[in-house]
This record gives C-alpha cells, sequence and structure tokens, in this order.
C-alpha cells in the first residue's frame, strides 16, 4: 500500500503497488472486455442461429451486401488501429505532441469508418429495402453492426476526451475555471465538427455518386450547402486555435496508462469487427 | 489502490494545503449525516448500503411469498386475483435474486472480501459508490410498477418470448410494466457487471503482502469466482433483454413469431445467464460457510485446495448445463443426454464440498454459537437440495418435475436452505465486527430454530405437491386433486418461517442499538478481518498486514512477537509516506446514477408518456417523448461521467490511531 | 439398483395418499409414464442411500465433538490438520460410481420416451395437439369429414386404449405444455417448432392434464382431460363425432322477437363467486362414467329452447368464433363446439359440463376465467368486451342474460 514517489522512469509493464505487477486499470480494461466478448458473442449466436434457420421470403444477403464498401472499411479500421498502438507508444516515450498526432488519426480513421457504416444502413434501408422490422435479417443484422457501431462511437468519443485530456495545463486546479471552460467549450466544438462535416461529407459523396465526380457537382454541394460549409471550416480553424499549445500541460507519462486503457478497448473493437466482417459478410460469399 | 498508484496527486496536494476547485468539482468531505452516505466511496459503508437495501427487498420478497402461500392455503381461494397472483409470483422471483440474495452476497463481498485480503478499500472506490447507486436505480425500476396503472410485471422472472411481446402482454397502451421490467434488469446488470469488475482487480492486485492466491481466504476464492461468473454470464440476458426491448420498441423481429422469430432462442440466451446466476446465488454461501465452520470447529478448513477448486470447477461447469431448464422443450436425444450427465458431472464438485465440511468439523471443538447452527443447517438443507437437483439431472424423471412444486421445493431447498441460511449465518458470524456488539445466544439460536422449523415445514411438503402433479404459477387449485394437505401445512409453515425471520430481525435491530460489547476478535477468527478493532476504522488496517500462512490471523496469533516486530517496521515505513492515504468522497456516481433511474424510468414508460401527453396535453404523437427524455436521462449520465473524470480521485492522509494498546487490552484469541 | 427395490418404491411412496392424486406422477397408467417413475425411484434410491451415510456422518461428527462445557470450549485447540487427499478421491470416486447407477437408465429412458418404439410405430395412432389462452384444440389428422377436413375437437381428447398414440404439439400464441401425468411427462408446445410426444393408456380411463407453462393470466385454469377408450367403443366416439350437429328442425319455430320464457327453463341458476370450483363429489367419483352418460342426449330437451339459443348463437356473435359443424357457427378462433354437449367438462377443463355450470361460464365468463378472448375477444373480434378507441379502455360490447343463458344452455347441451 505504500505510495511509491514517481522517481525516475516509469515502467509500463510492472506496476509495484499491485500484488500482480500489472496495473489496476489494465487489468479492469481486460476483464470489461472479457464481459464485452460475451455481449457480442451472443449477437453474433443469434444473428448465425437465425441464417442458419431463415424463415421463408428472406432476403439474400449477397443481393444486399456491397462486399467492396465494406472490405474498405474494415481496412480502415485495421490502419486505425495501428496509429493506436503508436499513440499508446508515444504516450509511454512522454511523446505527447505525437501522442496527439496520432489520436486525432486514430479517431479520423474510427470516424471514415462510422461514416461507411452511416452511408451502409442508409444504403441498404432506401435502395434495397431491408429496414429493421420488415425482416429477421434486418434485425439480427442491424442490431449486431449497429452494436459494434455504437462501440466505435463510444471508442470515438472516449479518444477525443482523451485527446482533450492532454492539453490539461499543469495549474489546472488553480480556481480560475478556466481548465474547466475551455475543455467543456473543446468537447462541444469537436462535437460539432465531427457531426457537421461526416453531414457534409455524406452528402457529398451522395451528390457525387449521383452525378460524378467533376466541379459542376462539388459546386453544386457546396453551394447547397453553403451556410454549413462555413460553419464548418469556421469549427475547423476554432479547433486548430484550441490545438495549440499554452504553457505546460500536465500529461506525460504517467498517463500512458489511461492511453493505454483506451487502446486496449480499441483494438478489441477491431478484432470483434473482424470476426462480424467474416461471420457476417465474408461467410455469405462462401 | 486507485489513488495511491498515482503518486502524483499525493505530492501535488501537499504542495497546495487549501485546493481551490471549481464549485461543481469541489469534493465533498462530510463524515457524518446523509451526505456522508451519499457521497461514500468507502467499501465498508457501501457494504452497509447494499445490506440494508437487500434486506429491505428480502422483506419486500417475503411478503410477497405470504401472500402466494395464503391464496394456497385452500383450494380456490379467492383471496387475490389471478393477475395479482402472476404479478406476485414473477416479482418474488425477481425480488428475491435480483433485489435480495446478490446483493446481500455483494454486501458481504464489499464489506468483508477487502477486509480479508489485508486492503485499505476495493481497486476503484468511486466505481464502487456507482455501482451500488446503479443497483438502487434497477430496483426502483422494477418495483415502481406497483404504484401505477399497469401494475407490477406479470411475465414470470424467466420473462418466455413471446408472452413478453406487446401482442401478449400489453392490454393497454399505458400498459409497461415489461417494459420496466426489461429496463431494470438491463440497468441492474450494469450494476453486477462494474461490481464485480471491481471486485475481480481487487482479489487479484489489492493482496497483502504474502498473501498468495493459495493462501486466500475461501469466502475471497468464492467472490472471486463469483464475479468472473457475473461479468461472463450477465452478457447473455443483456442482450437477450435488447433484443427484446428493440421487438417491443423499434419493430425488430428477433422473438416475432409471425416473422419467423424463435422463441426458444430467449430460452437458450436466458439459462446461458440463468444457469451460471444459480452459482452466483450459492458460490458466496459456500464461501461464507467455509469461513464459519473452521472457526467453530477451531481447526483449518478441510481440504482446502479442494474445495477452492471445486468451487472454480462449479463455475466453470457451470456455464455448460443451461439447456436441463428446458428438458421439455424438444432438444432431442442428443442434446438432452448430453446435459443430463453434465448436470450430473457437476454434482460432483458440488458433493467435495460437503465432504469437506464435514472433514473440517470432524476432530474439531465445535462451538455451537448461531452462526454455526445456521452454517450446520445449511449443510443438511443444500444436501436435500442438491440431492433434489440430482433427481432433475435424470432428464425423463424431470419430464414429470420440471414447472411443478417439485421444482419449487428443490430451489428453495438450495435458495432458502442453502443461499439464505448461509447469508444469515454471514450476518451473524460478522455483526460483532461490523457494529462491536454480539448478538445474544438464546435469542439467535431461537430465530434459528423458528425459521428451520417454518421453512422445512413450507417446502418439504411441496415435493410431494410436484410429484402429485401439481404445477407452478397456478393460482388456483381444485379441491380433488389431493393437494390440499400439503398445501395448508405449507402455508402453515410459511407464517412460522415469517415469523422467524421477524424474531432473526427483531434481535439484529435490538442488538444494534442495545446488544452487548462485544470484545475485539470475539469468535478467536482465522482470517485478516478479525485482526482489526471493531467495528473497523476508516483505514481498516493501521499497518498493513503481511501475510505468512493461509489462516493469516490464526498464524499471527500463534506467532506473536515476530508479527509485532514486523508490523512495527512496517509502521515506521508508512509514517514515511505522510500516514494512511484515503480516496475522497464523490458526488458524480449517485449523480450518474441518477441519470440512468430517469433515463431508463423515461424508456421504460415511454408508452405511458406518450398516451398520457397526447391524451392530456394534446402534445404532437409526432414526436416520442418518452425517448427524448430519456436521452435527457443519458445526458446526465453523461455529465456525470464527464465531471467524474475531470475530478479525478483525489485523496488525502489520516494517521492511524494507536492501535497497539487496543490490541493488547483486548487479548488475542478472547472468546467467551 | 435391482428391479425389486424399484418395484418396492411405490409401497412406500404410492401408498400415502399425497401421491394418489388424479394427477400422480408415481401412480402411472402408461408406460411412458412408468419409464419415467423408474427413473425417478432410481434417483431416490441412490440419493436416499447417499444421504442416510452421509447425514449419519455429519449428525455423528456433530454430536461426538460439541464441545458441552466452557472448559471444552477453552481447551487449547484441536490439531490443526488440514486434509487427506486420499479420501477426498476416493469419495470423489465414489460420487462418480453412484451418478453412473443413475446415468444409464437415464440415458435408457431418454431414448424410450423420444419416440414409438419400432416395433409399434406403425400401429401409432396420431393426433395433433394445439395450445391456445387458454385451452386446448385437438385435430385428429386420420378421421377426415366429408366436405368440412380433419376431426376437430376441443379440451378433451379421446384415444384408443393400448395403443401408442403419437401427438404433434403446435401453439397459436405463447409457449403451453402438454401434460398427463399418469400417461407421459410433459412437452412444450412452442411457437415455430415442431414438437412432439407418445404416449400411451394401458387401460380405458379418464385421465387428468394441465398445461404446465406459464402462459399468462389464466394459465392455472388451462386443463384438459385425457378419455382413453377400448377399440369399439373409441370408434363408436369417432363415428359419432364425425357427424355434423343434431339436425333438430322437426323443433317447434322460435319466433325471433320473442324472448325466450323463463318456465322453459328446467333449473334454477345460483350464481358463484369467483373462482368457486367446477367440480362435485358426485362426479368425481365416478368421472368417467359421467363422460358415458354425457354421450348420451339429455332427458327433457325443451326444443323451442334449443332452437332459441340457435338463434341467439349467432345473434351473440359466438358463431364468428366457434364451429358448429352443420349449424351456423363456423369461427376457428374458440373452440370446436359441434359436440359441446357430449364432452364432461367446459371452459378447458375447469368446470363439469353441466347446465348451472355451462350458464356460469355463459353468463360470466371473466369470473371463470380472466383474461379469456371469448370475454375480451380476439383481436379485430370483439368480445363481451371491447376495446374504445378513444379512452383505450375496456367497454361492454353486450351481455347474456338470464333468459337468454338458460336458451344458449340447452342449445349447447343439445350438440351432442
Amino acid at each position: 500500500m505504500s505510495s511509491q514517489t514517481a522517481a525516475g522512469a516509469i515502467d509500463h509493464h510492472h506496476d509495484h503497488t499491485t500484488s500482480t505487477g500489472i496495473p489496476n486499470k489494465k487489468l479492469f480494461m481486460w476483464a470489461f472486455l472479457a464481459s464485452d466478448c460475451m455481449f457480442f458473442g451472443s449477437l453474433i449466436s443469434t444473428h448465425l442461429i437465425y441464417r442458419l434457420h431463415p424463415p421463408p421470403g428472406s432476403p439474400s444477403p449477397r443481393d444486399i451486401f456491397s462486399i467492396e464498401l465494406t472490405s474498405f472499411s474494415t481496412f480502415i479500421l485495421l490502419m486505425s488501429s495501428l496509429l493506436m498502438a503508436l499513440a499508446v507508444n508515444a504516450t509511454q516515450a512522454g511523446n505527447v505532441r505525437s501522442a496527439r498526432r496520432n489520436l486525432l488519426g486514430t479517431i479520423f480513421f474510427g470516424l471514415i469508418f462510422l461514416g461507411c457504416q452511416v452511408f451502409e444502413f442508409n444504403h441498404f434501408v432506401h435502395e434495397k429495402g431491408m429496414t429493421l422490422s420488415n425482416s429477421i435479417f434486418g434485425s439480427t443484422f442491424y442490431t449486431l453492426t449497429g452494436t459494434h457501431g455504437c462501440h466505435v462511437a463510444i471508442g470515438v468519443l472516449w479518444l477525443t476526451l482523451m485527446y482533450i485530456r492532454t492539453f490539461k495545463p499543469v495549474d489546472a486546479d488553480s480556481g480560475r475555471h478556466a481548465w474547466l471552460t475551455s475543455t467543456f467549450a473543446h468537447v462541444i466544438l469537436f462535437a460539432f465538427t465531427i457531426v457537421i462535416w461526416m453531414y457534409l461529407v455524406l452528402q457529398l459523396i451522395h451528390v457525387v455518386s449521383e452525378s460524378g465526380l467533376n466541379f459542376a457537382s462539388v459546386g453544386h454541394w457546396a453551394g447547397e450547402h453553403l451556410l454549413l460549409v462555413i460553419i464548418g471550416a469556421v469549427l475547423l480553424v476554432g479547433l486548430n486555435i484550441m490545438g495549440r499549445v499554452r504553457g505546460a500541460t500536465e500529461f506525460g507519462e504517467a498517463n500512458a496508462i489511461d492511453v493505454e486503457g483506451a487502446g486496449l478497448y480499441w483494438h478489441f473493437v477491431d478484432i470483434v469487427w473482424i470476426v462480424i466482417f467474416t461471420a457476417v459478410y465474408l461467410l455469405e460469399y462462401l | 489502490m486507485d489513488a495511491s498508484v498515482r503518486s502524483s496527486f499525493i505530492g501535488k496536494e501537499e504542495k497546495h494545503a487549501v485546493e481551490k476547485r471549481p464549485w461543481i468539482l469541489t469534493r465533498p468531505t462530510a463524515k457524518s449525516g446523509l451526505v456522508s452516505w451519499l457521497t461514500t466511496v468507502d467499501h465498508k459503508r457501501i457494504g452497509l448500503l447494499y445490506a440494508c437495501s437487500a434486506l429491505f427487498f428480502f422483506l419486500v420478497g417475503g411478503l410477497e411469498a405470504l401472500m402466494i402461500r395464503i391464496q394456497l392455503i385452500v383450494p380456490n381461494n379467492t383471496f387475490i386475483t389471478h393477475e395479482t397472483y402472476n404479478e406476485l409470483f414473477t416479482m418474488h422471483a425477481t425480488t428475491m435474486i435480483f433485489l435480495a440474495i446478490m446483493p446481500l452476497s455483494a454486501a458481504f463481498f464489499n464489506y468483508i472480501m477487502p477486509l480479508q485480503i489485508g486492503a485499505r478499500d476495493v481497486a476503484f472506490p468511486r466505481l464502487n459508490g456507482f455501482a451500488f447507486w446503479v443497483f438502487f436505480a434497477g430496483a426502483i425500476i422494477l418495483n415502481v410498477g406497483w404504484f401505477m396503472k399497469s401494475g407490477a410485471p406479470d411475465i414470470g422472472w424467466f420473462g418466455y418470448a413471446p408472452l413478453t411481446s406487446r401482442a401478449y402482454s400489453n392490454q393497454f397502451a399505458s400498459d409497461v410494466s415489461t417494459d420496466m421490467w426489461i429496463m431494470g434488469l438491463q440497468i441492474l446488470g450494469v450494476s453486477s457487471v462494474i461490481g464485480s469488475l471491481n471486485f475481480i482487480v481487487t482479489i487479484i492486485n489489492l493482496r497483502a503482502p504474502g498473501l498468495t492466491m493459495m493462501r486466500v481466504p475461501v469466502f475471497t476464492w468464492m467472490t472471486l469466482v463469483t464475479a468472473f461468473l457475473i461479468i461472463l454470464s450477465f452478457p447473455a440476458i443483456t442482450i437477450a433483454l435488447v433484443e427484446l426491448m428493440m421487438d417491443r420498441s423499434f419493430g425488430t423481429n428477433f422473438f416475432e413469431v409471425s416473422n419467423g422469430g424463435l422463441p426458444i432462442l430467449w430460452q437458450h440466451l436466458f439459462w446461458v445467464f440463468g444457469h451460471p446466476e444459480v452459482y452466483i446465488l450459492i458460490l458466496p454461501a459456500m464461501g461464507i460457510v467455509s469461513e464459519i465452520l473452521p472457526t467453530f470447529s477451531r481447526k483449518p478448513l478441510f481440504g482446502y485446495p479442494i474445495v477452492v477448486f471445486s468451487g472454480a470447477c462449479i463455475g466453470f461447469l457451470g456455464f455448460g448445463v443451461w439447456s436441463h431448464h428446458m428438458f421439455t422443450t424438444g432438444m432431442g436425444t442428443v442434446a438432452t443426454a448430453a446435459f443430463a450427465l453434465a448436470t450430473m458431472a457437476i454434482a460432483v464438485p458440488t458433493g467435495v464440498k460437503i465432504f469437506n465440511w464435514i472433514g473440517t468439523i470432524w476432530g474439531g471443538h465445535l462451538m455451537m454459537r448461531t452462526p454455526m447452527m445456521f452454517a450446520l443447517g445449511f449443510v443438511w438443507m443444500f444436501m436435500i437440495g442438491g440431492f433434489s437437483g440430482v433427481m432433475h439431472a435424470a432428464a425423463p424423471a424431470d419430464a414429470q418435475q420440471q414447472d411443478s412444486y417439485f421444482v419449487v421445493a428443490h430451489f428453495h431447498y438450495v435458495l432458502i436452505g442453502g443461499s439464505l441460511f448461509a447469508l444469515l449465518a454471514g450476518i451473524h458470524y460478522w455483526f460483532p465486527l461490523v457494529f462491536g456488539r454480539k448478538v445474544s445466544e438464546f435469542w439467535g439460536k431461537l430465530s434459528f430454530w423458528v425459521i428451520f422449523i417454518g421453512f422445512n415445514t413450507t417446502f418439504f411438503p411441496m415435493h410431494f405437491l410436484g410429484l402429485n402433479g401439481m404445477p407452478r404459477r397456478t393460482a388456483v387449485y381444485d379441491g380433488n386433486m389431493g393437494w390440499n394437505q400439503a398445501n395448508f401445512i405449507a402455508t402453515i409453515g410459511a407464517i412460522i418461517l415469517g415469523i422467524g425471520i421477524a424474531i432473526y430481525f427483531a434481535v439484529m435491530i435490538y442488538t444494534y442499538f442495545k446488544g452487548e460489547k462485544a470484545g475485539r476478535d470475539p469468535w478467536d477468527g482465522r482470517t485478516l478481518e478479525w485482526s482489526i478493532p471493531n467495528p473497523p476504522p476508516e483505514y481498516n488496517f493501521a499497518v498493513t498486514p503481511t501475510v505468512h500462512a493461509r489462516d493469516a490471523f490464526w498464524y499471527e496469533k500463534h506467532h506473536r512477537t515476530e508479527i509485532e516486530q514486523e508490523k512495527a517496521e512496517h509502521a515506521k515505513d508508512e509514517a514515511g509516506h505522510g500516514g494512511i492515504h484515503m480516496p475522497s468522497q464523490s458526488w458524480f456516481p449517485i449523480i450518474t446514477a441518477t441519470g440512468m433511474l430517469l433515463g431508463g424510468l423515461a424508456f421504460g414508460a415511454k408508452d405511458a408518456i406518450n398516451v398520457t401527453l397526447e391524451r392530456s396535453f394534446h402534445l404532437s404523437a409526432d414526436h416520442n417523448w418518452g425517448i427524448l427524455l430519456a436521452m435527457g436521462g443519458g445526458v446526465i449520465t453523461f455529465l456525470g461521467a464527464y465531471f467524474w473524470s475531470l475530478e479525478g480521485p483525489g485523496g488525502y492522509h489520516v494517521e492511524p490511531e494507536s492501535d497497539d494498546a487496543n490490541a493488547k487490552s483486548a487479548g488475542y484469541g478472547s472468546h467467551h | 439398483m435391482t428391479a425389486g427395490a424399484v418395484a418396492v418404491m411405490p409401497i412406500f411412496f404410492g401408498g400415502w395418499s399425497w401421491l394418489e392424486g388424479h394427477q400422480s406422477t408415481l401412480q402411472t397408467k402408461g408406460p411412458v409414464a412408468a419409464e419415467q417413475a423408474k427413473v425417478f425411484y432410481v434417483t431416490v434410491w441412490v440419493t436416499t442411500i447417499i444421504f442416510i451415510i452421509v447425514a449419519s456422518v455429519l449428525a455423528y461428527a456433530t454430536l461426538k465433538f460439541k464441545a458441552r462445557s466452557s472448559d471444552e470450549e477453552n481447551a487449547p485447540p484441536p490439531e490443526q490438520s488440514h486434509g487427506n487427499p486420499l479420501i477426498e478421491l476416493s469419495l470423489i470416486g465414489a460420487s462418480v460410481l453412484a451418478l453412473v447407477i443413475i446415468a444409464v437408465p437415464t440415458l435408457k429412458t431418454i431414448w424410450y420416451d423420444y419416440d414409438v418404439p419400432a416395433a409399434e410405430a406403425k400401429n401409432a395412432y396420431e393426433i395433433t395437439a394445439t395450445g391456445y389462452q387458454w385451452w386446448f384444440r385437438f385435430e385428429y389428422p386420420k378421421e377426415q369429414i366429408d366436405g368440412s377436413g380433419k376431426l376437430v375437437t376441443a379440451n378433451e381428447l379421446v384415444i384408443p386404449a393400448h395403443r401408442p398414440v403419437h401427438i404433434n404439439l403446435r401453439t397459436v400464441d405463447v409457449i403451453h405444455s402438454f401434460w398427463v401425468p399418469k400417461l407421459a411427462g410433459k412437452v412444450d408446445m412452442i411457437p415455430n417448432r415442431g414438437n412432439r410426444l407418445w404416449l400411451q393408456a394401458d387401460e380405458a380411463g379418464y385421465y387428468w392434464g394441465q398445461c404446465a407453462e406459464y402462459c399468462g393470466e389464466s394459465h392455472a385454469v388451462m386443463r384438459f382431460r385425457v378419455i382413453a377408450l377400448e377399440e369399439k367403443e373409441f370408434d363408436q366416439w369417432l363415428e359419432n363425432q364425425k357427424k355434423g350437429a343434431r339436425d333438430l328442425k322437426n323443433a317447434a319455430p322460435a319466433n325471433a322477437t320473442e324472448t325466450p320464457k323463463a318456465q322453459f327453463a328446467s333449473y334454477t341458476f345460483t350464481p358463484k363467486v369467483r373462482n368457486s370450483p367446477g367440480w362435485s363429489e358426485e362426479f368425481d367419483s365416478d368421472p368417467f362414467g359421467h363422460w358415458r352418460k354425457d354421450q348420451q342426449i339429455d332427458a327433457g330437451e325443451n326444443m323451442a329452447l334449443i332452437a332459441k339459443g340457435r338463434q341467439l348463437f349467432t345473434q351473440k356473435t359466438c358463431a364468428g368464433c366457434h364451429t358448429v359443424r352443420g349449424h351456423e357457427g363456423a369461427g376457428i378462433v374458440g373452440p370446436d363446439l359441434t359436440h359441446v354437449g357430449a364432452r364432461s367438462t367446459i371452459a378447458g377443463g375447469l368446470l363439469e359440463n353441466n347446465v348451472q355450470n355451462l350458464h356460469r361460464w355463459i353468463t360470466d365468463p371473466n369470473n371463470v376465467k380472466p383474461g379469456n378472448k371469448m370475454y375480451y375477444g380476439s383481436g379485430a373480434m370483439p368480445g363481451y368486451m371491447r376495446r374504445d378507441q378513444n379512452s383505450d379502455a375496456w367497454v361492454q360490447n353486450f351481455t347474456v342474460n338470464d333468459e337468454e343463458a338458460h336458451a344458449l344452455v340447452a342449445y349447447l347441451r343439445s350438440l351432442k
């Protein structure tokens, strides 16, 4: 129980204050992921059971899926895991700038994955006519992939908060409310930016897929959403300003365990996606 | 500990003697009064909160049971309606399982387990508080139906689809009892999983130096196994509930028969959770008994490694036998045979425990105190329950017993004769430690005998009712079936059992206020929790103990000089660090849980909310106001968690009171 | 355990009045239930012997090692022994052995119970039982009726004795469970799942059954009977069942506007409180005899009243849900009533079939079987009550008064 003063380098692989040497947070995360395995296990089983016992008139998944898009988003999610690992490494090495860059990269890739999923769901509902309630396949597919999407979204939120956390100044508790207010503003700004740009990009893809990638279609898109584009641009500038560092921050090697926890979660969500991609998509093409 | 790991905080706090923080992050510091309980992060106080709410719901569930028995005292009784009866047996089971036995076990996990491993708190103290408040939110949501027009849930605690679908469970649009049940159980699941993750980390990581896994007291071991069972089995029911919720709220087809849904899937998901749940209820009880029997036999547990491994083995096998609840669902011969054999196999590690308990008392000096009476009562009753369990494992015999009173008799022998007897034993056993007072032996034993007689009078005749073909969950029965006498006797037994429970709690309340003061270590205990003063100080151990043997405190008592020397050195060490570091209290666990309460209530009652708003306030039916309100609850939860993380675990230092004088005057191993 | 030991158990258990009820699982009347009871006896013997051994040791240890005085309590603690692996292992071995004794008959019986033995498969009679909230429909796939499909009856399953009966189990709504304890253990009726069971009655007789899976508000009163008949009587019964409802054209024509006169009534109805029993000692002493008597036409039938009842059967929309083959009724939501007068029970096996109980059931259905579909309606079809669109509350759709009930009772009793 005696508190060890953090003298010298932090050993990221052994925590002397615990019986096993594994940091509490890491152990907690591992145990939670074991539990989460069972969540996804139940959902995937449900999906597979209904694929093995399809009621008459079930839609054929091959007619619905667009495997190219899903393969692309799977690849993106895998790459995000790489960036996540780099972020953890950077934090452990005390390189906060690199950690921030990699966190942003992970968030960005995660958002691309989510965007693909939104696009896919939209496509399935409006063009393939498969809704949550008009077939068992729809029910199990949307619930399973949607639950995974929620996990990714929670991961994105977590990494966003982690990114913002890297800006915490050393004198955060000095009573001027500055950190509390600015962190809150930062979160709100980030959230708006994400929502607006995801909407804009999806609209752009929609326009491009309808009338091809040319100046006119992009111009049309920009014109139609002029106000949003301007707001989006302003938000980006705002984020950039918030992202500038003033003074010393209280984020470093001691926080590596927090980033590592988020990283474990992120990798787990990726692995689950690999399983889902195999079980739900690839198996249909056997 | 969460806090002590973050050594940087300690250093900083010492620099800023007066901490200035934004008002929203002001740490509560009250040490007594309501605020201290609402914001507590002390595992002992959280344990007491669990215990009080569990005992309250135990009494509620008991009253429900009494009403059921009164309805069945004579054939064709009109005491209550069929509908009320169905609500009562649904809520009796749900309450006893999720709101009484599980949280009572959690109370012991919280209070006793950290003391047994020589820790000063659990790994994540604020999360521990959160788990309790979330439990409380779930309990409210489950029971709120009693005060609503739609009534309490009446779908059975097992909620078999498609009886839970909108088509069969809603007579009115405002009938939301099933939705409330779904929300309540989901939220309780969150609480159980979070609590268990915390216990797992605590047991694995916060053991005192020298306390290897094979020296850990059996109760702590069973806590660990139970926690693993919870985190691995609750997801199954949570997903089943999510699918049901999607069916009811968003029109999916998981259990929608007309679109090809398979109601049998619900049963599989439910029992993949439901069977481990049985062991979640009984393993803590086995742990408690494995503490009490050695203490009052004054010798170590017989075959400690086998008891530990059989517990783990039960936990493991517990995941492979779920379909024995479904022998009558037409699974086919091979599946039925496989699950029958697996179920028989699980009887072996269970039997092993009985042998070991008998081995423990063999050759001991048995001190027949009240906890020992309850523990021995447990062994007897659990044996009977176990044997009727073996009868169910024989699938063909089960075809007759399934859903008959024989099953009711079986699981009450396991859950009352088993779990509850052990928990009542545990309350008696640890009462002197927690409150520093001892229950009168006369009244304690009287309550034991009344409970024991009442319990057997109630449930033994039910074996015969079941064999004579009386099905469960029936509000009335005809007088020509040969069930009248046994039912009458069972009801009389239930009243005796009720009186016994009343005596038990009356004695406990009396003792709390006026009981005889207990000296330190009143039972000549064997494990570390008895090494500290009673009631325990906030920091538990003035000096973190070093463990040299299995029954750590027994060893200490018999190797006093070297231990005292060792302790003095450790105390000097800790003093060098500025005293004992304690985690700060926090408002955010309860705030975050309140968001879940509001969200759960609004989502569960969304149909009723929408109907009411539309009819009474003419609000547009285009918006789903209930879901909007639920999202409001979600926002509170998010903000709570957000400020929680900004607040940081904090911490402060206390100087332990001198413990030595206290210890010497009480004397080691004193008993009366 | 030897066969002899198995045979002794019924004397011990079966001799006790607590196990002699109509639904006793131990006083079996068919091979399936008998095999299941045998497995049960094996488990009882094995566990009882183990219990006696273990309990004696436990009792002995408790008494022998109990500290009886404060001197004994304060004596120095006993030897701190930690166990004995050899004892542990041999006890584990013994437990496994005991379980093998149970496992062998268990496995044998699992296969035996599952389907009609191959040698008798050809002889098996086939029936489809369907669960409804809260009654059972029985269909005889082999008994075709010209122009109206297969023979259908409700709540009383008549089967040939001494012959295996193969029952397909279906449900139209929630999960039910088919259980006739004296003939066979239960098997559930689960939506989208084709379950089945087989049973055989070793003697002609009257057997009690009940739904064994919680299925909603009136689960407790969802009951049925199985009546096993010798071959000749069974064939007679089939022949009668295949006929349409009795043709009573020669009955005096009733004036549609004229209400039936109370003096037509052969009985005075005594209202009953909720849940009051639907059986009498007299009936219970010889239910099979009563069932046979119910096959005969009642004495003193009042043709005018019957004709009035037949009219009311349509006017009160009964015909929308109930089939009376040859008469007006053609609904399939409720039980087939073509030969309801020839059943010994009504209301899903709950009440014995007599004028008082019919009257009670028709005039006050919700107090007999709360929540039933006759009272609350089914789907778009309203019952005695209907749902008010604006307030979402139940409002009265129609009632059956005393005089109307007399006519309906007379009509239903005439349907032999």
